[in-house]
């Protein structure tokens, strides 16, 4: 296996490391910075539980290779508290009841994140159509959409 | 399982080293189709060659008659830029209905017109607004309509190394309409589509052409509707075109939906675009 010389920015910090090039960005996150916050659900795209905001954009990390990552910049859940509606959404999650289990939480919030910040006064239909990519098998959604409409009235 | 992946950020760097990789090689985009072909063990070749970051393939560009779409554009994009939706709508309508915004963030136009499916969306679009593709081998280029190179699902006649570079959609004042039934609201792949394009002048239709996704083995046009369709009042030609649109198909029935339902489907669809003229 060749290795990739991948130099990118996690959570702000500068990250330079090699590593197998057939390494997804979802097992660099988890495996080799140890970031566990970014949950596998299904590996298809489908759950949302693996989002990451790559330069800016929600992303599913199980469908983004690593090499892809070189020279963007990373934000995953352990770093989201630094962006504006971050720490807001963390805690009016925690208010609202948004969370049972936890596993699809992260990703909830890295959407809700991209919703807000491309629409602060998103509607509550535009915040459900934001987080079309996102699954919950524990809280039945009317928590988590309270908790994204009470953390964009905060702001 | 790639052994290695190489990444590219021109053309020019592309051409001079990919005939000396590994013959088993292929081209990766945005990875929505390709990183799930990994998972699922199908992926066999060594070398994955990474053009989502060549920036002639970003390009959304125009001139005096055409606008270009570059491959690697990703969905999300053809929302809202101003040259899209000013002379390709259908494909800046087919994005609420594509996937979820974080799929959308990463798939490319140039992988979903790769992967030929017969229910692909962007596709679906660009063969309602014939669209030309435009095609780069080792630095020589050539131009094809959208639909005659792709031949069934998963396959497209590409020639081995053939990069997609991008569409070229000319610059024509006509309307669109793009329509898809999916198991739910949002987040699904289609049952049916359909989109078309049109202008309207002195309440006649002109200039129509209809695109139809998931009833044949590929996006396909209806093109004796569109016949009939030119120069007609939109809300008097309907049963007939509705009639018409039915015996130009003959869906199969899968895990998705039945024949009889895509077809009922399609001409439904067909009548409410005919009705929002
Ligand atoms: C969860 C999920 C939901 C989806 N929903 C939809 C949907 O609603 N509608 C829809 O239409 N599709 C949908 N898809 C399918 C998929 O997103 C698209 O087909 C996508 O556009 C593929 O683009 P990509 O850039 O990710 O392609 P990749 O995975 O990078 O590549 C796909 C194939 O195309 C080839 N390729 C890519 N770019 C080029 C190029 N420039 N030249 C030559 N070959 C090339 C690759 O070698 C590969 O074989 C969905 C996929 C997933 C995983
Ligand atoms: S684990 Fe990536 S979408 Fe489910
Ligand atoms: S809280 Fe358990 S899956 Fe959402």
């Amino acid at each position: 296996m060749k290795k990739f010389k991948l130099e990118c920015e996690v959570n702000g910090k500068k990250v330079k490391v090699e590593i197998d090039s057939s390494l997804r960005l979802l097992d660099f996150i988890r495996d080799v910075l140890g970031l566990k916050g970014t949950k596998e659900g299904c590996g298809e795209g489908e759950c949302g539980a693996c989002m990451v905001l790559m330069d800016g954009r929600a992303v599913n990390s199980c469908l983004v290779m690593a090499v892809q990552a070189h020279q963007k910049r990373i934000v995953t859940i352990e770093g989201i508290h630094k962006h504006k509606y971050g720490a807001q959404l963390q805690e009016s999650f925690v208010k609202e009841a948004a969370v049972q289990c936890g596993f699809c939480t992260p990703g909830f919030i890295i959407a809700a994140q991209e919703i807000l910040s491309k629409n602060p006064k998103a509607t509550l239909d535009e915040i459900k159509e934001g987080l079309a990519g996102n699954l919950c098998r524990c809280t039945g959604y009317e928590n988590i959409f309270r908790a994204i409409d009470k953390a964009r009235r905060k702001k | 399982m790639p052994e290695y992946i190489e990444k590219y950020y021109t053309l020019k760097d592309l051409w001079k080293s990919v005939k000396k990789l590994p013959s088993d090689r292929k081209y990766l985009a945005g990875g929505t189709d390709l990183v799930i072909s990994l998972s699922c063990g199908n992926d066999k070749s060594s070398v994955w060659l990474d053009i989502s970051d060549i920036d002639r393939l970003k390009e959304i560009k125009e001139d005096g008659k055409n606008i270009f779409i570059g491959a690697a554009v990703k969905i999300s994009e053809l929302e809202s830029n101003p040259l899209i939706k000013k002379w390709a709508s259908a494909l800046s309508e087919c994005v609420k209905y594509y996937a979820s915004p974080s799929i959308r963030n990463t798939a490319t136009l140039g992988g979903n017109y790769a992967n030929a499916s017969p229910c692909a969306d962007g596709v679906l679009a660009l063969a309602a607004l014939r669209a030309k593709v435009m095609l780069n081998l080792y630095d020589k280029r050539r131009v094809v309509d959208i639909l005659s190179i792709v031949k069934g699902p998963k396959k497209i006649d590409l020639k081995k190394d053939e990069l997609i570079e991008g569409f070229i959609v000319s610059k024509e004042e006509r309307k669109s309409i793009f329509m898809k039934m999916m198991h739910r609201k949002r987040f699904g792949i289609a049952k049916a589509g359909l989109c078309m394009c049109y202008k309207l002048e002195k309440g006649k239709l002109r200039d129509v052409s209809i695109s139809l996704s998931s009833v044949a083995p590929s996006v396909v046009r209806a093109k004796k509707t569109e016949e009939y369709l030119e120069g007609k009042n939109p809300s008097k030609a309907q049963t007939k075109a509705c009639q018409l649109i039915r015996e130009e198909i003959s869906p199969l029935t899968d895990i998705r939906s039945t024949s009889d339902y895509r077809m009922r489907i399609v001409s439904v669809f067909l009548s409410r675009a005919l009705c929002s003229i």
